[in-house]
């Protein structure tokens, strides 16, 4: 027995060896993942800590978690990422789904092809290009549609500081930027349905609507379905076009979870505060994802990630 | 397929749908184009002021790209993004390429733990503020390290390149071995090689994302402006407005706004058909498990 447990020993150590060359050339992705995921983790503790400007201070348990919950900021920046989030998964689903099956009626080869590198093109512009280019293209004085506003006799408007207008204003711009891009992966189940089943559809005497009411949709169905989930579980992922687009005039419809963590950790240095708010968005963030996993795994018998 | 086109191309109601689809599509066409294109050419209208619209300009120059190029303060971010989006793609490509390589090795003692660790990252991250702690703790505030490697490794590309190099037969690696090639000999003999198309398509995210990096700049940059980036600077430019910051430069006229925003969009411009050709493959390259 010992014999055979210092042989495994030294197999193993030889097995080790064998690789080192792989391991050295592994090392700069571990020391990155060590120091930009792993160490920040471990600075999830200060979510307990009393911790500002002047240093970590004492462990206060939930406070923080207790804090957010009764303040104002964090509910309303809460609300409204679930609302931004959901009105956006219902727009943008539902116009990528119309326009990738409108996409797929299109004889013309050369036509569909110029149509896809159009709307593909927003998703590949920064989030500052794009909320410059609808600065610009929005303004009150020489923007494009304020001047068609005016010519029709209406009132020029501030769409992206106006409460009542930024959050259409938003989805817009999101859909703008993003619905092309979600067709891909639309267009390619749908070039992969079988053929065969629309012939026999004609057989049956279908036109092309019953083609695409009783073929092309329900082929769609697993995709959509895995869309939907993905989609669902990054509601809180939220940020980057926020805010580049949002401004102080509107926080009240615009504030998101991840614009508030950072307002109050970086520009007001309530660093355990924002964390422990990041800790919560993290953890149900987290949950979503598994659970969307779970959901997927158990619809198609195969897990998304 | 011919059938279905005899069957039903001649009612008219099919053909009113085709009519109508056509229509639908040159206007998403339209939607997405005209912001894009109005703002090029008013890049070239001389008169351009805050407060008159034309479709066309009236005077056509080239003076607010000569302005660009000529002061310091619109160059150097520009310079900026040059060199972070070269830098930063070679060590993003080194440092993923090296350890989804490691993980293409099916025998590779403790390949499970190295995989788990980097898939962990795909869904949860500690968040913005216990990195910027970190970041601040290794002493890379205001320098350009901070924006270069806080997102060096993205865990769904080492996903697709570990997939492309796992695609290589297994025959190839042995022969190189017989060979005598160590692995990293092997690595840029044979896998480089052969993996060029998957390579060509990470490199072109990776560009693209630190061409269009802005926030990591705004957080990990904030007593240095003369760090900061082209996008960084568009943003005060036009978005916010704020045209203090920049030195004998009180007029932000029409058209330096238009020049600066299409000077961003140029390079994406440029390399957009290589990154669409490339794309749909990537994506159909995710679907396959590892």
């Amino acid at each position: 027995m010992r014999n055979r447990s210092a042989y495994a020993y030294g197999s193993a150590w030889n097995r080790l060896w064998k690789f080192r060359m792989f391991y050295l050339l592994m090392l700069p992705g571990f020391v990155y993942l060590v120091l930009f995921h792993y160490l920040p983790m471990l600075g999830l503790r200060f979510s307990f800590y009393d911790y500002d400007l002047r240093g970590v201070g004492d462990f206060i348990g939930f406070e923080h978690f207790r804090d957010a919950l009764s303040s104002e900021g964090f509910t309303r920046a809460f609300k409204n990422t679930l609302i931004l989030s959901s009105a956006n998964i219902v727009i943008q689903m539902t116009l990528t789904i119309s326009i990738s099956l409108l996409l797929n009626e299109l004889k013309n080869k050369l036509f569909k092809r110029v149509v896809q590198t159009v709307i593909y093109l927003p998703h590949f512009l920064s989030w500052v290009v794009v909320g410059a280019l609808f600065t610009l293209f929005l303004s009150r004085q020489g923007g494009l549609v304020n001047a068609i506003l005016s010519g029709l006799g209406g009132e020029p408007k501030y769409f992206l500081g106006e409460p009542g207008l930024w959050r259409g204003t938003f989805l817009f711009i999101l859909s703008w930027r993003e619905v092309g891009w979600g067709t891909v992966v639309f267009l390619a189940a749908l070039s992969g349905v079988d053929p065969q089943l629309y012939e026999a559809a004609i057989m049956d005497g279908a036109n092309r609507w019953k083609q695409m009411i009783h073929i092309t949709l329900p082929q769609l169905v697993p995709v959509i379905v895995i869309v939907l989930i993905m989609n669902l579980a990054k509601i809180f992922n939220l940020f980057e076009s926020v805010f580049v687009l949002y401004n102080p005039l509107v926080y009240k419809v615009s504030d998101v979870i991840q614009t508030y963590v950072y307002r109050s950790g970086i520009i007001q240095f309530r660093f355990g505060y924002a964390t422990a708010v990041g800790l919560f968005r993290s953890v149900i963030a987290f949950a979503l994802v598994v659970s969307a996993n779970k959901i997927s795994s158990r619809l198609r018998g195969e897990s998304v990630l | 397929m011919a059938k279905r086109k005899s069957l039903h191309s001649n009612s008219a109601g099919y053909n009113i749908f085709r009519t109508v689809n056509l229509i639908f599509m040159l206007t998403i066409i339209m939607v997405i184009m005209i912001p894009i294109l109005k703002i090029i050419i008013d890049s070239f209208d001389g008169k351009a002021s805050e407060t008159v619209f034309r479709i066309f300009p009236e005077a056509v120059t080239a003076d607010a790209y000569k302005l660009i190029l000529s002061r310091p303060a619109i160059f150097r971010p520009l310079v900026i993004s040059f060199i972070t989006t070269i830098s930063g793609t070679a060590i993003a490509m080194t440092i993923t390429s090296f350890y989804a390589y490691g993980l293409s090795q099916k025998n590779l003692p403790g390949r499970k733990f190295l995989m788990g660790i980097a898939l962990v990252t795909m869904v949860f991250r500690a968040g913005m503020i216990p990195l910027f702690l970190v970041v601040r703790n290794l002493g890379l505030m205001n320098t350009l390290w901070a924006v270069l490697l806080v997102h060096a490794m993205d865990a769904y590309y080492l996903l697709l390149l570990k997939n492309f190099f796992e695609s290589i037969p297994s025959s190839i690696f042995d022969a190189a071995e017989i060979d005598g090639c160590s692995p990293l000999q092997t690595f840029i003999r044979v896998v480089l090689p052969l993996s060029k198309p998957g390579l060509a398509a990470i490199g072109l995210f990776y560009v693209v994302y630190y061409w269009n990096q802005f926030f990591d700049y705004i957080l990990y940059i904030q007593t240095r402006p003369n760090l900061h980036n082209f996008q960084v600077f568009l943003r005060s430019l036009v978005i916010e407005s704020d045209t203090q910051g920049f030195e004998g430069f009180s007029f932000a006229t029409q058209s330096l706004k238009n020049a600066a925003i299409t000077v961003s969009i140029i390079p994406v411009l440029i390399l957009y058909p290589m990154v669409q050709k490339h794309f749909v493959k990537g994506i159909n390259l995710g679907a396959v498990k590892g």
